[in-house]
């Protein structure tokens, strides 16, 4: 039986955990929420971003934090411009299994660029404050994660104002629920659904940067990432960013908690199980209501 | 190119070897003058090609170390190196090539157990001695070679050995109690943590946490997680490279400070001490191979080698020049070195001798395992020094371990 102050330690580092989660699937949900694109390659983008901050902090010796800066604008730009240079020109009536072909492509270009640039070697960031950590209640957070979450917390916060409170989440929001009701109604939903590309990337520039505090980098850890992912966006149901966030946090959460008795190997596969049961069980999603319909 | 230059060195020794043996004018072994032909398959292209770049160094330092002193029994030494890419297939063609075809006098062993074990068959069929550079795992010495040697001072799973005797020798109220084992699903990494697990337990140290990570694990904060809260004495790490560095971090992060901390390979890389914050102090380490370790012919052979290729040793170069040092105390003390029965004596002496390596003195069970340990080395004053055993040592066992 495990203790409680592992059970406490745990449960903190699932939460820490789910935020990481909850921060990288949200761009993932929102390009197949507005466009039905299946971005395959949305975590090469994020290790992408994390090479980018990794290469800063070596070279200027800038912290991880302020490569953003640059990052989440750079991101954002490639992010309209793959949608309207490269999706648009997929045919509507096969465009997700297109799209899923493209992005795959885009992952591997970018990999491959990756270890081009930097070699294979696994690299890390070298920060003054890596191991430090505050103690809560007698269990330790790691200020760096804690950083993370903190990134996680921001970024889907101002997601979430952006796409209720402003005129442009509206016409993103009627863009994702109908295109044709939206083009009636004088949405520019081409321009809309490039900026919402361009958002869901800029994203993956927070995420890569979070995932580069605490994280070893290499150019195929990519491939580890986009499953666990892509079971998150399923599980919490395809398009919505709420549903991404809560499933991101209990399958965080239970990946913690299961590698006390299950260990590392296993407690992986909880992912796994939850998209094979979802896809059984309710193929919307546990937590998104139908396809879309709410943000 | 250069195999052209060689070639021409070798036939002009050759000449020059004919010429003064025929002015002494009674030398009676009939192939005196001839070189000493050494047949080698190695992968020097394809998944093992830097390891095996790194042995064929090793060789050719040794072929230029005894050449340049004279050679062996008098001959010099020839190297013969075919590239079998790394390929299973190859390497057994290679050496029925070596062997059968080109009658090359001795061999030596390819690198890594997939190309070891394919390889001794073919040299255990033609009676030959096969010395090898690589093959640490159990497998290799379950196959019942006649003619195989190991050439370096243990096997994974005796990594630890000197460390473990340390341990269980402390009078019992220092004795650490308890121990936390994470090790990669990795056949070497595991077997290196296992091997000190299993005297550890048999000695009396509980086990507290056994958890086994697959190779691509980035997150290890769980397992962290599980081995401060069994706030183990001991925690044995067996990790390549960077998920040894991934756990220190972790470990850090969540204020576990245990009492001795030893982790394989990581902590001889030598980016360790940045990438875990310099943190280093009382760290542990088994290794195979020191630069600076005080044995006889190590000094020479750092020397040479650098000069030759322009950089200090690592121990793949070191376990290609061991392979090549106990061929040569075999040949020498035997007296021949061709094939046949020259063999067979050839074998029976390195069963029953003990060679003086760089790695140290080696010798051999009937299986061709090694029967020595590796040395211990610890983090000391921002360097990492050897430790144990203590005839070696450049610096005190420090324990317990400061905090990091």
């Amino acid at each position: 039986m495990p203790s409680g102050a592992l059970l406490f330690q745990s449960v903190l580092l699932g939460i820490l955990l789910g935020g990481l989660y909850a921060l990288l699937a949200s761009g993932l949900t929102l390009y197949f929420g507005i466009m039905r694109v299946v971005m395959i390659a949305h975590s090469a983008f994020l290790i992408l971003a994390a090479y980018l901050a990794w290469w800063l902090h070596e070279r200027a010796g800038l912290d991880p934090l302020l490569t953003m800066l640059g990052t989440v604008p750079l991101f954002f730009a490639a992010g309209v411009g793959l949608q309207r240079l490269l999706l648009t020109r997929l045919r509507p009536a096969t465009l997700t299994m297109m799209s899923v072909l493209l992005t795959f492509a885009i992952a591997l270009l970018i990999e491959g660029l990756l270890g081009y640039a930097f070699t294979g070697t696994q690299r890390r960031i070298q920060l003054g404050y890596g191991s430090a950590s505050i103690e809560v209640l007698g269990a330790r957070v790691a200020v760096v994660k804690l950083i993370a979450f903190g990134l996680a917390v921001v970024a889907l916060g101002t997601l979430y104002v952006l796409m209720k409170r402003t005129r442009f989440g509206w016409a993103l929001r009627a863009t994702i629920q109908h295109r044709d009701a939206a083009r009636l109604l004088g949405i520019d939903t081409d321009r809309v659904a490039g900026f919402g590309f361009g958002i869901g990337l800029a994203t993956a520039a927070v995420g890569g940067t979070a995932l580069s505090l605490d994280t070893t980098i290499y150019p195929s850890l990519h491939w580890h990432w986009i499953g666990p992912l892509m079971a998150i966006i399923v599980v919490g149901g395809l398009g919505s960013v709420p549903g991404a966030a809560i499933a991101a946090l209990v399958l965080g959460m239970a990946q913690s908690l299961l590698q006390i008795p299950m260990g590392t190997t296993w407690a992986q596969t909880v992912f796994y199980v939850a998209l094979f049961a979802t896809l059984a069980i309710r193929p919307q999603g546990f937590f998104g209501g139908r396809l879309a319909q709410r943000f | 190119m250069s195999k052209t230059l060689k070639t021409l060195a070798a036939a002009m020794i050759l000449t020059l070897g004919a010429c003064s043996s025929g002015g002494d004018g009674g030398d009676t072994a009939s192939n005196s003058d001839e070189p000493i032909v050494i047949g080698v398959s190695l992968p020097l292209t394809g998944d093992f090609s830097e390891p095996g770049k790194g042995v064929q160094q090793g060789y050719e330092a040794w072929a230029k170390v005894v050449n340049d002193s004279g050679g062996l029994l008098g001959r010099q030494i020839e190297l013969k190196i075919l590239d079998d890419q790394s390929n299973a297939d190859r390497v057994v063609a290679d050496y029925e090539q070596l062997i059968g075809k080109e009658q090359v006098d001795l061999v030596f062993g390819p690198f890594s157990t997939r190309l070891v074990v394919p390889s001794a068959r073919v040299a255990e069929e033609y009676g030959m001695l096969f010395v090898e550079p690589a093959g640490a795992a159990k497998e290799v010495f379950e196959q019942g070679f006649k003619n195989l040697f190991y050439a370096a001072p243990a096997v994974a799973n005796d990594h630890y050995n000197h460390l473990a005797e340390y341990i269980l020798a402390m009078p019992a109220d220092q004795r650490p109690k308890t121990a936390a084992y994470a090790a990669m699903d990795d056949p070497f990494a595991q077997g290196t943590a296992y091997g000190l697990k299993e005297k550890l337990e048999a000695g009396g140290v509980r086990t507290v946490v056994n958890e086994v990570y697959p190779p691509n694990t980035t997150d290890f904060s769980g397992i962290a997680a599980k081995v401060a809260d069994s706030k183990a004495d001991v925690l044995v790490g067996g990790s390549q490279y960077q998920d040894g560095v991934n756990l220190i971090v972790a470990l850090q992060q969540l204020g576990y400070q245990p009492k001795l901390a030893a982790f394989s390979t990581a902590p001889t890389n030598p980016e360790f001490a940045k990438a875990v914050g310099n943190k280093t102090e009382g760290i542990l380490s088994p290794t195979g191979y020191s630069q600076d370790a005080q044995y006889p012919s190590n000094k020479e052979f750092v020397e040479k080698f650098t000069a030759q290729f322009g950089k200090a040793p690592e121990e793949d170069q070191a376990n290609g020049y061991t392979t090549g040092q106990v061929v040569a105390a075999a040949v020498t003390a035997v007296g021949c070195a061709e094939q046949g029965d020259c063999q067979k004596k050839l074998v029976d002496w390195v069963r029953t001798n003990t060679v003086e390596t760089v790695v140290g003195p080696l010798s051999w069970d009937e299986t061709g395992k090694p029967k020595g340990a590796h040395m211990i080395q610890q983090w000391v004053g921002g360097d990492i020094k050897i430790v144990l055993p203590t005839d070696v040592k450049e610096a005190e066992f420090v324990f317990p371990k400061p905090a990091w």
